[in-house]
């Protein structure tokens, strides 16, 4: 995988939905510290327990290094913009946007910078132009999402 | 209010640049890797905001259930997912099935846990989302071409 991304497989789209699952448990978990605590409590646990757990997943597979040379030091940082989304999320939930306001807007802002981002391989990752029938799939996955938001009572 | 709407697509923008950032690393490194130093980075940053601002252990957050604490773990997973999928299968697409198993797995929870809402919006929504995933499907079988 030096150069360029493999044709997507089955288990891809498997385990892509399958990680979304796991976002609702997370939603469903965090939330529920966020009921009691603080919102940085509820950013701050699963930071520190995730942390542990990836240290020590870490030390019993003991996964191997793709490149012997260590990637540029920014390639360290996505954590800090993960960690500014919970605080930025925290703050449009309690405003007239709400919940359904917040996560509708937060797929559109992340729908559009990952096409952007494909189209220039950001970052070094492999480049590719999505093709019409990326937008169709793109188009009916996020109507059948927004109708869920606003009208199907989850968020 | 046009400012929070600014500020909530910015926040999706942010899922997307770590995720794109952590994708880059687990090129170099491992999926498991990319994944504990998105998690202890991310520590070290809330922390530092945490303790400039005060506030980290306002409230009654020793009340909150044993099991509310499995987030972090279940994380340390879909970080680490998300980093191994974005080289092999593209950002959007990335995000695109992540959200569609999340919208259908958020609704199989709102049906378990008895959450009011319209089952003929329920069905639409999955059945548009499925609908998206099986053209997403169809679409990218192999193409040497151009790859």
């Amino acid at each position: 995988m030096s150069d360029m991304a493999p044709t997507p497989r089955f288990y891809h789209f498997a385990a892509a939905f399958g990680a979304g699952g796991l976002l609702t448990l997370m939603i469903l978990f965090n939330g529920t510290l966020a009921i009691y605590g603080s919102l940085y409590f509820a950013s701050w646990v699963p930071h520190l327990t995730g942390t542990v757990a990836a240290l020590a997943l870490l030390i019993i597979l003991r996964p191997k290094r793709v490149a012997a040379v260590r990637p540029p030091l920014w390639t360290y940082l996505g954590g800090v913009s993960g960690a500014l989304t919970v605080m930025l999320t925290s703050a449009t939930m309690n405003t007239a946007l709400a919940l359904s306001g917040t996560i509708a807007l937060g797929l559109a802002g992340q729908v559009m910078f990952s096409l952007f981002a494909d189209m220039r391989g950001l970052f070094g990752l492999p480049q590719r132009m999505p093709g019409a029938r990326d937008y169709l799939s793109l188009t009916l996955i996020i109507a059948g999402s927004l109708i869920l938001i606003f009208y199907g009572g989850a968020a | 209010m046009i400012v929070f709407a600014g500020l909530a697509v910015l926040a999706g923008v942010l899922v997307g640049l770590s995720r794109q950032i952590n994708g880059r690393l687990a090129l170099s490194t491992s999926a498991m890797e990319s994944s504990f130093w998105n998690h202890i980075v991310g520590l070290v940053f809330i922390t530092s905001v945490a303790l400039l601002l005060g506030g980290l252990f306002a409230g009654a957050p020793q009340a909150s259930p044993w099991w509310a604490y499995l987030g972090g773990p279940i994380g340390v997973i879909f970080i680490a997912a998300g980093s191994w999928l974005i080289a092999r299968i593209g950002a959007a697409q990335t995000a695109l099935l992540i959200i569609a198993g999340q919208m259908i797995s958020g609704v199989a929870l709102d049906i378990i846990m008895g959450a009011p809402g319209s089952i003929w919006a329920r069905s639409i929504g999955v059945a548009l989302i499925l609908a998206g995933m099986w053209v997403a499907q169809g679409g990218k079988r192999p193409e040497p071409a151009d790859r």
